[in-house]
């Protein structure tokens, strides 16, 4: 089977490959990247996807940088920072750094951003990001102290990952629907053209501070283009017309392997995969209310072959709803269902449901995996109806009590500490369709405290529960494969960050 | 003549305000505008807030006329997804489609009127046999199917043409083959039967009875008569041509209205896809109108009628 | 998109076209669409007892077999199998269920809606007609494809709300059809004779005016069906029609492009299923419209 795709694969390939038209690359240090969806806003903190954390953090920068191989902090816009008491940050900030527009960053940019983000009425579109933060204020021009609402260790993981730092008098001339429209930061790249909906164009900041921890950078221009179908990008890269696409599923990234031309990357990523069943009150599936119903649903699923055949390379199967990496995420003590379908029908029956149920299912990517899903359910006599939704009208359905059961994945915005995924849904917020009081508590308890004991300590209790109870049912974590030109060295992490800035043509 | 034109453009308004009428009670009905202005993360009380501060809470043919009369002025409301004006989003994307749809007019009419032509000339022989052989498959053949075929023939294949997107002419040569095949069929049988009933007609045979060359007598007077209904026609089908491009612009990641439309439902942008409907209406309403002013002033029979 | 350019147009056509159909291949036409399309409604009637496999049934270990005719394929699979390892000869026979229901069931609808509307505009005539070419002007004026997609994507896709979007959007060409064919019978001399006989409206129309206008009614019924499926195929193809697992050609088009540069039956085959289809409908139907319409109809 692989032999002959690798054959027909490399029959079709190598015919084109030879004639490949350079459009863009190396020659003119330039490459072009296609994505398939489109950013609401540019400005970081008006969206929620992928791409837009990708641009944010080439354009803008944060206080705070984190080594993505050794997971240490390093200073970027900041040059130090000390925690002066449990809930007071004090931050030492860089000197003579310039934004795209030449504004000078000082202490009044960081203090205007913090404050406008952190406060509600101005509907930063993830609040867990930026809700921790209670003031920021200026102890002089390149010095600030911030202070959270609560105890809260994981606050350096946020200034290091999706809080970015706003220029203050543009921002405060433009507001975000201007910073959209003509964004301007002081990342390694500024945006140069942008036309919502089509296509972003970055190029290098020839000004960029050399002590930056981010090197600056080799390519010169970076082309974002929004391209919705997954085959037109494919047909794109095969033809030479992009250099960079990611998030290729498995099958099509094993297929491009054969094209001389292109390169395939994967790896691992922090986004994990589970599966909500909404067991609250008032729940549209009450039969979801009988913990052995839910059992049966996370023993009829094959998560092992699910990862080996359709999910792919770097995917590992989870036990417990949080990331492996991230600090407090464990299994130890939490049951785990194998796959075995006779006792998920055994189950369903004791329940009550010996001719089976049906139930609807709402997804938003990875269609392919939520139908695995659905089809392992119904061998188990589930009838699970798709209803395959965007992004935002799945939280919707999650959000009104409408949901049954979801296929859910979260990737905690590369933020590597518990609070940041398994609270968000299971700490009664709006997305814990399970709303366990004791959860709640135990992930409260880990979230407000500095003592890591403690805080490891509670997390497990949450994590453990959860797993007894069977509220969700743990999946895998997601791989990310990168079909890049063969010409561009570069590596994949595990928070889907692509680099550009530190790319570099191989020689 | 007047007249009939006034009656006409009268017609042509009412149409538009019911069109207009349709999209938007249609689309309010069918989902809810606060929630999606809201947008992700919002509690209900946020939402209620963006009920109060839009006037979303009342009554919905008061909304309407509101939006109707802010619309006729040019504000066209703002993109709840891209959050800019809705206006220049539109506007920006309008010639591409527009470009779009005109060449694929003139790639079926390239394609029909010779295709046509021979069919009347050689009559039951095997090139007419052949050219409704071409009209019948055209027409089976679904064109988003037919679009990956052709990105499969001329851009993986041969490599002969850009996959994706709108910066060179090269780009629009796959969408328009892909969404002007479908129509010539339609073209073709016209201009058959057209040259078919012009070629029996009297002054024809008389024409080529007095010994004047084949080739004058079928292009100088057979065709220009047979290509009257044709151009009737022609503005009836750009309008079909700017709706079937949601499709088309999509496979081909062309930065059109049509694109813009997918994205727009996708992300459930009111105010964008409210616009977008209307605009394709009011465009196929003066097509129409233009068709049937131009047949009026070809065939004053009509304007009695 | 649809066969909607074919419609409006203009009276003569159709006559014209009938001729052009009957001089070139006869009842042949006919004989060879309506052959096909029964074919198809019995694949799709005996599904159960062709389709060699269940066609929901997955196997992840056994994904994307190429069909018999490769090298690695086997008669297990005749067509092969689907990315998550489900037979694609049983989807394709089960999807043929699928596309007919749609076609079926929309024209059913949509056929309701636009004969009631055609009759009453052709038996009625001034205001009625007036109010009905009105409403048919505007439903012109309105872009199916991106009204149905933005209500199915508001709604949510499933195979009961495609068919009620495009059922109550495709009544046009009944209308207009059976206004002018209604027209026509109503001045015919038994109309009229019946009339003066003192018969009740809903009499005429139903026992002389239906009847005689029935088999334009079948001719555009076909035509509407064809469209409706490449409608339909086309919103699945976009993931806003029909949702998965269900086996609609469309939806597996949608699902297989992606492998189409490796694996490109995948796509060929439901892609050539719904052109056979929708090529083997319009045979019939304008073989259909051949036999029934005398010439010199205008």
């Amino acid at each position: 089977m692989r032999n002959l795709i690798k054959l027909t694969t490399l029959a079709a390939v190598s015919a084109l490959a030879l004639s490949a038209p350079a459009f863009a690359g190396k020659s003119d240090n330039s490459v072009v990247m296609a994505y398939d969806q489109a950013p609401e806003s540019v400005d970081p903190f008006f969206n929620n996807v992928r791409i837009g954390v990708i641009i944010g953090q080439h354009v803008w920068d944060t206080l705070i940088y984190r080594d993505p191989i050794t997971n240490d902090y390093k200073g970027q816009l900041a040059k130090s920072w000390k925690w002066v008491d449990d809930r007071t940050l004090e931050v030492e900030l860089r000197q003579g750094i310039k934004f795209h527009n030449g504004e000078e960053f000082d202490a009044d940019d960081v203090v205007y951003t913090l404050n406008f983000v952190s406060k509600p009425e101005n509907k930063v579109t993830t609040q867990q990001n930026v809700s921790w933060i209670e003031k920021a204020e200026k102890l002089d021009k390149y010095k600030v102290r911030i202070t959270t609402k609560k105890v809260f260790p994981a606050a350096i993981e946020y200034l290091a990952g999706p809080v970015v730092i706003h220029p203050n008098e543009y921002y405060e001339k433009v507001g975000p629907a201007g910073q959209n429209d003509k964004p301007v930061g002081s990342g390694p790249y500024k945006v140069t053209e942008y036309v919502p909906g089509k296509s972003i164009v970055l190029e290098t900041n020839p000004d960029y501070f050399a002590d930056s921890p981010k090197p600056k950078p080799t390519i010169g221009k970076v082309e974002i283009r929004f391209i919705p179908d997954r085959q037109t990008q494919m047909a794109e890269a095969i033809s030479g017309g992009v250099d960079f696409i990611m998030h290729v599923p498995k099958d099509q990234a094993e297929q491009l392997e054969a094209a001389p031309h292109l390169q395939v990357v994967s790896g691992e990523t922090m986004r994990i995969v589970f599966m909500q069943m909404n067991s609250q009150e008032g729940t549209p599936a009450p039969a979801l209310k009988d913990e052995r119903v839910r059992k049966a649903i996370i023993h009829a699923i094959d998560r092992e072959t699910m990862v080996k055949e359709i999910v792919g390379k770097g995917s590992r199967v989870i036990n417990t709803i949080c990331f492996p990496s991230q600090f407090g995420c464990t299994d130890h003590g939490a049951p785990k269902y194998p796959y075995d379908p006779e006792k998920a029908k055994a189950l369903l029956a004791e329940a009550g449901f010996p001719n089976g149920l049906e139930l609807d299912i709402v997804a938003y990517r990875e269609r392919n995996q939520t139908e695995a899903i659905i089809g392992y359910l119904q061998a188990v006599g589930i009838k699970a109806n798709l209803r395959f939704l965007q992004y935002a009208a799945m939280r919707e359905q999650i959000r009104g009590n409408k949901a049954m059961l979801t296929h859910q994945t979260w990737g905690s915005f590369s933020v590597n500490d518990v609070s940041a995924s398994t609270p968000v849904y299971f700490a009664m917020g709006d997305d814990d369709i399970s709303r366990d009081p004791e959860v709640r508590d135990a992930l409260n308890k880990g979230d407000n405290s500095v003592d890591p004991a403690v805080r490891n300590a509670s997390y497990k209790e949450a994590l453990t529960r959860i797993a007894e109870k069977a509220y969700a049912v743990p999946l895998y974590s997601l791989p990310v494969y990168y079909v890049a030109t063969a010409d561009l060295d570069f590596r994949a992490y595990p928070d889907e960050m692509p680099r550009f800035w530190e790319m570099t043509w191989k020689k | 003549m007047i007249g009939y034109i006034l009656k006409r453009l009268g017609l042509a308004l009412l149409v538009a305000l019911a069109v207009s009428a349709i999209a938007f009670f249609l689309l309010r009905m069918s989902g809810d505008v606060a929630i999606a202005i809201a947008g992700e993360g919002a509690r209900q009380e946020d939402i209620e807030l963006v009920r109060r501060t839009y006037g979303l809470d009342r009554p919905l043919v008061v909304q309407y006329v509101e939006w109707l009369w802010n619309t006729l002025r040019g504000d066209f409301g703002t993109s709840i997804y891209f959050k800019t004006d809705v206006a220049t989003l539109v506007f920006a994307k309008l010639p591409t489609t527009l470009l779009l749809g005109v060449l694929s007019l003139g790639f079926a009419l390239l394609v029909s009127i010779p295709l046509g032509v021979l069919a009347a000339v050689y009559a039951n022989s095997w090139i007419d046999r052949l050219a409704l052989a071409i009209a019948v498959v055209g027409q089976a053949l679904p064109n988003f199917f037919f679009a990956l075929i052709l990105v499969m023939l001329f851009s993986i294949t041969l490599r002969w043409l850009p996959v994706s997107g709108s910066k060179t002419w090269a780009n629009f040569i796959m969408p328009t083959i892909a969404l002007g095949y479908y129509v010539a069929p339609a073209f073709m049988r016209l201009i058959r039967a057209g040259m078919i009933e012009v070629l029996s007609a009297d002054y024809i045979r008389t024409a080529r009875a007095k010994g004047l060359p084949t080739r004058k007598v079928i292009f100088k007077h057979a065709l220009r008569n047979a290509v009257v209904p044709v151009v009737a026609l022609t503005a009836v089908q750009l309008g079909f041509l700017l709706g079937g491009s949601v499709v088309i612009e999509t496979i081909f990641a062309l930065d059109g209205l049509g694109y813009l439309a997918y994205q727009s439902i996708t992300f459930k942008d009111f105010p964008v896809m409210q616009v977008i409907v209307l605009m394709l209406s009011v465009l196929y309403v003066l097509l129409t109108l233009a068709a049937d002013i131009a047949n009026a002033w070809l065939d004053p029979r009509i304007r009695v009628a | 998109m649809t066969s909607e350019p074919l419609s409006l147009p203009a009276a003569a056509e159709p006559t014209a076209y009938s001729r052009l159909m009957r001089r070139v291949l006869g009842q042949k036409a006919f004989v060879i669409g309506i052959g096909i399309v029964a074919a198809i409604v019995l694949i799709a009637l005996l599904a159960p007892v062709l389709a060699p496999h269940d066609p929901y049934l997955q196997n992840l270990s056994a994904r994307n077999v190429p069909p018999f005719w490769y090298a690695k394929g086997s008669w297990v699979h005749p067509l092969g199998t689907d990315q998550l390892g489900r037979d694609y000869l049983s989807r394709v026979i089960y999807g043929a269920r699928i596309s007919l229901l749609i076609g079926i069931s929309v024209v059913i609808i949509s056929g309701l809606i636009g004969t009631t509307l055609g009759l009453a505009a052709g038996y009625f005539g001034g205001k009625v007609d007036m109010l009905v070419t009105f409403l048919v002007t505007t439903r012109l004026s309105m872009p199916v494809i991106l009204v149905a997609l933005a209500v199915v994507a508001m709604i949510g896709g499933s195979l009961w709300i495609v068919i009620l979007v495009l059922g109550f959007l495709k009544w046009d060409r009944f209308a207009v059809v059976m206004r002018s064919a209604t027209q026509q019978v109503r001045s015919l001399d038994y109309v009229a004779a019946a009339e003066a006989a003192g018969a009740s409206t809903t009499r005429i129309v139903l026992g002389e005016v239906l009847p005689n206008i029935a088999p334009h009614l079948i001719v555009v019924a076909t035509l509407e069906a064809a469209s409706a499926i490449l409608l339909e195929a086309a919103l699945s193809f976009l993931g806003l029609g029909v949702q998965p697992p269900l086996p609609s050609w469309g939806l597996m088009i949608s699902e297989a492009k992606a492998y189409m540069f490796f694996s490109f039956w995948l796509i060929a085959i439901p892609g050539t299923a719904l052109a056979l289809l929708i090529f083997a409908i319009n045979l019939a139907g304008d073989g259909l419209r051949d036999i029934i319409a005398p010439e010199g109809r205008s």
